[in-house]
């Protein structure tokens, strides 16, 4: 194993206590005195022009502090990304979803504030809705926004290589198509604010966010409240896996109450309002060619895809981007064209979910990659091991992949679900209900570029020593959303300073503290892991040096190892510090003793000799990308891959499937902790899984989600989860700290198109539309019974 | 108008005054201010609000305070006695079954009363009894291992 | 979510529960079991139900004012809140019990939960089909919380304990300040959440037919996920067989194949008098799902619910006549 004492370990997770005994803090637990309570007014309609809003019988309600509307907030426009910026803080001229919010209410109670919302009246006439992405651009449509013609919001083509010239070399070729519903997070802890503001108008709000930094940037400039006097601080939070990483209407509405009645304002979404907020996976509808030579490489790839996004923009380009871009890798390709659109409906707007943009586009490419090689009359896994990219690569669309343990993923899994014996004769599917498939993934580790343009670190972090002497204080405004990166730092900050985890605190999630842009691409252990390690490396040189200079030797000489400085060219003589130490601690029983020198004296010394030890960490990654357009979107420092194996039972007379066992071997470069990065593939593995066989947003003509709850909207549940096996692949990536890049969101990359190219093998049919519900299974077994009996 | 009911709660009887729509979570939340039990969804879907009531796990945001009178109530803050983790509570930490730690206080809380009930449970019978606490983060594999490894080494 | 405002009665006895639902009858009063189906209900969702808005759509003008909803539009309200939930949570001791009666039958009480029945090797032994919907019924802690006597008076046409109570020829007995009355559990529904349930009745227990030596039972539910799902399509039989491995009564239930959980009668005279062997299978199978009236809705389509029941009947009559031979 490694030489590391801390790291590469399955060390606990720091709040591993607070979390198993309910003391772990999530926003809705927090109270403030004279705390009032919020509620949001919901468009109950998909589309249509506000005529009036009246909201005079809401404020005459006893309770009611404040009614807020577009009239109170104005109408600067924001969004995610600068150039989109699409919505408001309240609708003022339409509505474009059901769920669009048009007013907010704090009152002294939160059934007040609730009823309050129920006496705003807003007229409305109602104006056709899109629901329909294959249709959105049509002539004649409706128009959801001025600003997107032909309610096209982005629209990407991109051409790399020469795919005539790979048509015209590929021996097959064979053009698929697939599609998926829009899906939801399904966190378990709703989105939850808490806002207040000071004397000084400081306005301070807690949220259940991913994004501390985005967020804090877009109330200042959304309210028009100076940037630095608006901080952000998430606590716990309950999973966000992507829909948590854009500012909210609530997280607006919220402060804009706590400015407006000076009194602290919270509030709490419903499920419902999780689900009507939306800001989760797109909805995809993905059409590809490829060809294939001969000998199994690939020739090309001709690549279309049609997404909705919802009513905003939101995230939405960035995922229009990664949809195409993230499959210039795992394999070598030399020739892609992509075109991709992504449309406007009257729908919850759609942006970030775990693996961004590039889930339905890696499931599509890898079922072809299993057709082909049937087509070939070649092993799946073979036809894939002869296409992998090697560390050094760099893919059509230039990304360059520094490390990659692709192969290695592979073969792991391959050997581990013993594939070449249950897989059983070459390219034959059983069709006897009990299958096996394959496939890989390929996923950024941190986005290259910040949201807006911009010179910013990516993630600083400033690490400070107790000035008694001994503790050691982590400040980060990386967010930890479950994913367990306080852990990472902290883990990251022992190794370093050569002390024990228990003698970290990480202060994070907190705009105030350092800057980090958030838990999105899969961009925290890599990024503040580089900023952390640079301050951990910065706080040991200065308490180092301070020994060394107490001393009168170099510092070099020294080193601390296991909580004591130790010399590495001999005895040296530490007694004057250690009688220094004992003569500030007359009366402590708990005074330090043996012949080294403690981390807690030396620390001490530091300060003795230096003042308040502080040390500060940065990272930005360097220049990275092509020069074409959209060609920031995609780039990385390092790219993660992933291989796994999926093995099903399916009923072949209801449809059901079951998944009996998941393989899986993810490339993290190197696991900092080792259950977490685990974690973070079981994770995966279920969140995939469940996009794979039930999760979807079934919408009625209105526009409504009619599964707007956790009972009808079906995630996997302990039962439907088979065993999972995980293993990690260590390729030690030359960006990334200690050689460690993502896990967070690569590994759910080849769920998906495992269990289809499994379900294939059971059933012998193929479906094109996402998730596959038993009844599409025997909907399909019987169109191939019936075009056999022809 | 309110009632007055009393029950048991974390081993203290209580004597208190609830509205008649009073949902025991709510009653644990935000009038005993005990916090660690959590609101998901509030329609049973999901079991982050999972207690103890007379030792059967039971979903409180379903539940009216009022049908809740005279039980006894076990809350997460009842697992560990003056700072002294459970097997259970230790099991989940060691094993890694937590990660945002949202659904860990109903976990926590349906695998105390399986382990009560049957000490050795296989994997099947731990799935089958968290099956209505659902979990987005862990795939249940890490919860699953730990319940496992808790009964494996059996009650300190 | 938020509840309405209403208030909570808690008689001690039964008597009591019968003179209270009696004197607020008036006002709106509504019985509370376990609540796990009551109280989603009478949650306040955040956006209105669908009847407030979208009878209105195709007006000029909408209004979030529910008021102006209800008071032009004419369509299918939600009913308003009641302002009373009688909760029989002290009557325990009375209503939550399964004994075997000296005839042989099963008498268990309305408030026992899934929970019991799941846990009882009686139940289980003779009365299989209810063990199984039992097991098939939400999560455990649905099972914990919510009752027998709930899941038949909810009258959804996929209650899982429902189905099954049905294809095992349950009655039911209902009190009121008016005295006792028994229902045939088939008979119960009228329409989906609608029963024969007079204003002031009770359902205080459920009896279940003797199980007499060569009688098996089973249920089997067709659902997404493994737990917590809402059936796609239901299915339960009770059948007797003879020495000669004949059947001589059978009753087949179907659920979320029409408006209340149905009996499958053409099937009974295509099984009776015969052995159950492969053709008669596929005779049954035809026939059950001759009887059904599924629609389309987005748990599943009418066509695939259809073909569904001809595969459930097939699973659910050679697991219990396996069960009915095994008992002989
Ligand atoms: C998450 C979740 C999952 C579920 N899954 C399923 C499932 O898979 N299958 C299924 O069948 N159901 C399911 N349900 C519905 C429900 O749990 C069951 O139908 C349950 O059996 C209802 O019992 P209860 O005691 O909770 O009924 P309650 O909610 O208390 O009552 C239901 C109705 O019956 C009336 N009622 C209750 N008892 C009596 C009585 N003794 N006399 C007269 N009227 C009475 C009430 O007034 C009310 O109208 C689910 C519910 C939830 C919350
Ligand atoms: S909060 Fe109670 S079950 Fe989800
Ligand atoms: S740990 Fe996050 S939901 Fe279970």
């Amino acid at each position: 194993m490694s030489d590391y004492r801390i790291l590469n370990t399955r060390a606990p997770r720091v709040d591993a206590w607070d979390k198993v005994t309910g003391k772990a803090q999530y926003t809705d637990d927090l109270k403030r005195p004279g705390m009032l309570y919020g509620a949001i007014l919901h468009s109950p309609i998909g589309h249509g022009k506000i005529l009036n809003i009246d909201t005079s019988r809401a404020e005459n309600l006893p309770g009611v502090k404040a009614v807020i509307t577009w009239k109170d907030v104005g109408t600067q426009p924001y969004g995610v990304s600068p150039a989109r910026y699409d919505e408001t803080i309240f609708c003022f001229d339409k509505v474009r979803y059901v769920g669009d919010e048009i007013a907010a209410v704090a009152a002294i109670d939160p059934d007040i504030a609730r009823e309050a919302v129920n006496l705003i009246r807003v007229d409305f006439e109602p104006l056709p809705l899109v629901l329909d992405p294959l249709h959105a651009m049509d002539e004649g449509q409706s128009q959801l926004h001025e600003m997107y013609d032909h309610n096209i919001c982005a629209k990407v083509n991109w051409n790399f290589g020469d795919i005539e010239e790979g048509r015209s070399e590929a021996a097959i070729l064979r053009t698929d198509s697939l599609s998926s519903k829009m899906q939801d997070g399904a966190f378990m802890e709703p989105q939850s604010i808490l806002a207040e503001v000071d004397g000084a108008d400081n306005l301070t709000m807690w949220s259940s966010t991913q994004a501390p930094h985005y967020i804090q940037r877009t109330i200042a400039m959304a309210l028009n409240h100076p940037l630095h006097k608006v901080r952000v601080i998430k606590p716990a939070v309950g999973g966000g896996f992507g829909p948590k990483a854009s500012c909210s209407t609530a997280e607006l509405a919220i402060c804009m109450l706590a400015l407006k009645t000076r009194r602290p304002v919270k509030f709490t979404f419903d499920r419902e309002q999780v689900f009507l907020h939306g800001r989760a996976r797109h909805q995809f509808h993905h059409t590809m060619t490829t060809g294939i030579h001969r000998d199994g490489t690939l020739a090309f790839l001709e690549h279309k895809c049609i997404l909705d996004g919802g009513a905003y923009a939101s995230f939405g380009i960035a995922t229009v981007y990664y949809a195409g871009s993230l499959l210039g890798g795992p394999y070598r390709l030399k020739n892609m064209k992509y075109d991709g659109y992504r449309v406007v409906t009257n729908k919850p707007a759609c942006g970030a979910q775990r693996g961004h943009g590039a889930v339905i586009a890696r499931a599509l490419f890898e079922v072809q990659l299993d057709r082909l090689a049937e087509e070939l009359g070649m092993d799946p896994v073979e036809l894939r091991l002869k296409n992998v990219m090697e560390a050094g690569e760099t893919t059509c669309n230039e990304l360059f992949v520094s490390s990659f343990g692709m192969k290695e993923a592979l073969e792991a899994v391959r050997d581990s679900a013993a594939w070449k014996r249950k897989r059983g004769e070459l390219g034959q599917t059983r069709a006897n209900g009990t299958g096996i498939g394959a496939a890989c993934g390929f996923f950024v580790s941190g986005a290259g570029y910040p949201i807006y343009r911009s010179k910013t670190y990516h993630a600083t972090v400033v690490i400070k020593l107790e000035e008694v002497g001994g503790g050691v204080t982590v400040f980060s405004g990386a967010a930890d959303i479950g994913q367990g990166s306080d852990t990472v730092l902290a883990m990251i900050t022992a190794e370093e300073l050569g002390v024990e985890l228990n003698d970290i605190r990480v202060e994070s999630g907190d705009s105030s503290r350092s800057v980090d842009l958030g838990a999105y691409s899969s961009r925290t252990t890599l990024m503040a892991g580089h900023a952390c390690r640079e301050a951990a490396q910065d706080v040991k040189r200065q308490i180092l040096q301070a020994v060394a200079t107490r001393l009168e030797i170099p510092p070099e000489s020294l080193e601390i190892k296991a909580g004591k400085v130790i010399s590495l060219t001999g005895e040296i003589d530490f007694s004057e510090i250690r009688r220094e130490f004992l003569q500030e601690h007359k009366g402590f029983m708990d005074t330090p003793e043996g012949p080294e020198l403690t981390f807690r004296e030396a620390s001490r010394i530091a300060f003795l000799e230096l003042g308040s030890v502080v040390g500060t960490g940065k990272y930005k990654p360097p220049p990275l990308g092509g020069s074409f357009k959209g060609a920031t979107v995609g780039t990385s420092p390092a790219f993660g891959c992933s291989a796994q194996i999926a093995e099903v039972k399916v009923d072949l007379e209801t449809g059901e499937v079951s998944v009996e066992r998941i393989t899986g071997a993810h490339d993290c470069g190197f696991a900092i902790n080792r259950t977490q990065v685990e974690g973070q593939m079981q994770g995966s593995m279920m969140m995939g899984m469940g996009e794979a066989l039930m999760e979807q947003k079934i919408f009625d003509s209105e526009g409504r989600i009619l599964n707007r709850n956790l009972a009808e909207y079906k995630i996997p549940t302990s039962l439907d989860m088979p065993h999972l096996e995980s293993i990690i692949v260590e390729s030690n990536e030359p960006n990334g700290p200690y050689g460690a890049k993502e896990v967070g969101e690569g590994a759910i990359m080849p769920v998906i198109p495992s269990i289809l190219n499994a379900i294939y093998d059971a059933t012998g049919v193929r479906i094109d539309e996402l998730p596959v519900t038993p009844e599409r299974i025997v909907e399909a077994l019987q169109k191939k019974k019936l075009e056999n009996e022809l | 108008m309110k009632k007055i009911i009393s029950l048991t709660v974390n081993g203290k009887v209580v004597e208190v005054a609830v509205e008649p729509g009073r949902t025991l979570l709510e009653l644990i939340r935000d009038d005993l201010n005990l916090p660690g039990t959590k609101l998901g969804c509030g329609l049973g879907d999901c079991g982050s609000c999972t207690v103890l009531m007379d030792g059967i796990p039971t979903f409180s945001c379903l539940t009216l305070a009022i049908q809740a009178e005279g039980c006894r109530i076990e809350t997460v803050e009842s697992l560990s006695q003056d700072g002294h983790l459970s097997k259970l509570q230790e099991k989940f930490i060691e094993k890694g079954a937590i990660q945002c730690g949202f659904c860990t206080p109903g976990m926590l809380m349906t695998s105390t009363e399986l382990l009560r009930r049957n000490p050795g449970p296989d994997e099947h019978e731990i799935r089958e009894a968290i099956s209505g606490n659902l979990c987005r983060c862990t795939g249940y594999q890490k919860i699953v291992e730990a319940v496992q490894g808790h009964s494996e080494e059996g009650e300190k | 979510m938020a509840l309405p405002k209403f208030d909570v009665l808690c008689p001690d006895s039964l008597d009591e529960a019968c003179d209270m639902l009696e004197s607020h009858a008036s006002e709106g009063i509504k019985i509370l079991a376990g609540g796990t189906d009551l109280l989603v209900n009478i949650k306040l969702p955040v956006i209105a139900p669908r009847a407030y808005v979208l009878e209105s759509s195709t007006s000029q003008l909408v209004s979030t004012h529910s008021e102006e909803l209800w008071k032009d539009h004419s369509g299918p309200l939600a009913p308003p809140s009641p302002a009373y939930l009688l909760s029989l949570h002290r009557l325990r001791n009375e209503l939550e019990r399964i004994e075997e009666l000296p005839d042989g039958s099963l008498l268990v009480g309305a408030l026992t939960t899934a929970r019991t029945l799941q846990m009882s090797e009686l139940v289980r032994l003779k009365w299989a089909a209810l063990a199984e919907g039992a097991d098939a019924l939400g999560s455990p802690l649905v099972r914990a919380r919510g009752t027998l006597g709930g899941n038949i008076c909810n009258a959804r046409p996929a209650a899982d304990l429902f189905v099954p109570s049905v294809a095992l020829g349950a009655k039911l007995g209902v009190v009121s300040i008016h005295g006792y009355e028994v229902i045939d559990a088939s008979e119960f529904a009228l329409a989906p959440g609608k029963t024969r349930l007079q204003s002031g009745q009770i359902l205080v227990e459920i009896v279940y037919p003797a199980s007499p030596p060569g009688t098996g039972s089973a249920y089997y539910k067709l659902a997404q996920r493994k737990a917590l799902d809402i059936s796609v399509v239901g299915a339960g039989v009770r059948l007797t067989i003879d020495s000669l491995l004949k059947i001589t009564s059978v009753s087949l239930a179907l659920g979320a194949v029409g408006p209340t959980p149905i009996v499958a009668k053409t099937v009974i005279d295509v099984l009776l008098g015969k052995k159950l062997d492969d053709s008669t299978l596929k005779l049954a199978a035809t026939a059950a799902a001759s009887d059904a009236t599924p629609i389309d809705d987005h748990r599943g389509s009418a066509l695939y619910r259809k073909q569904m029941i001809e595969v459930l009947t097939r699973k659910i009559l050679t697991t219990a006549y396996l069960r009915a031979r095994r008992s002989l």
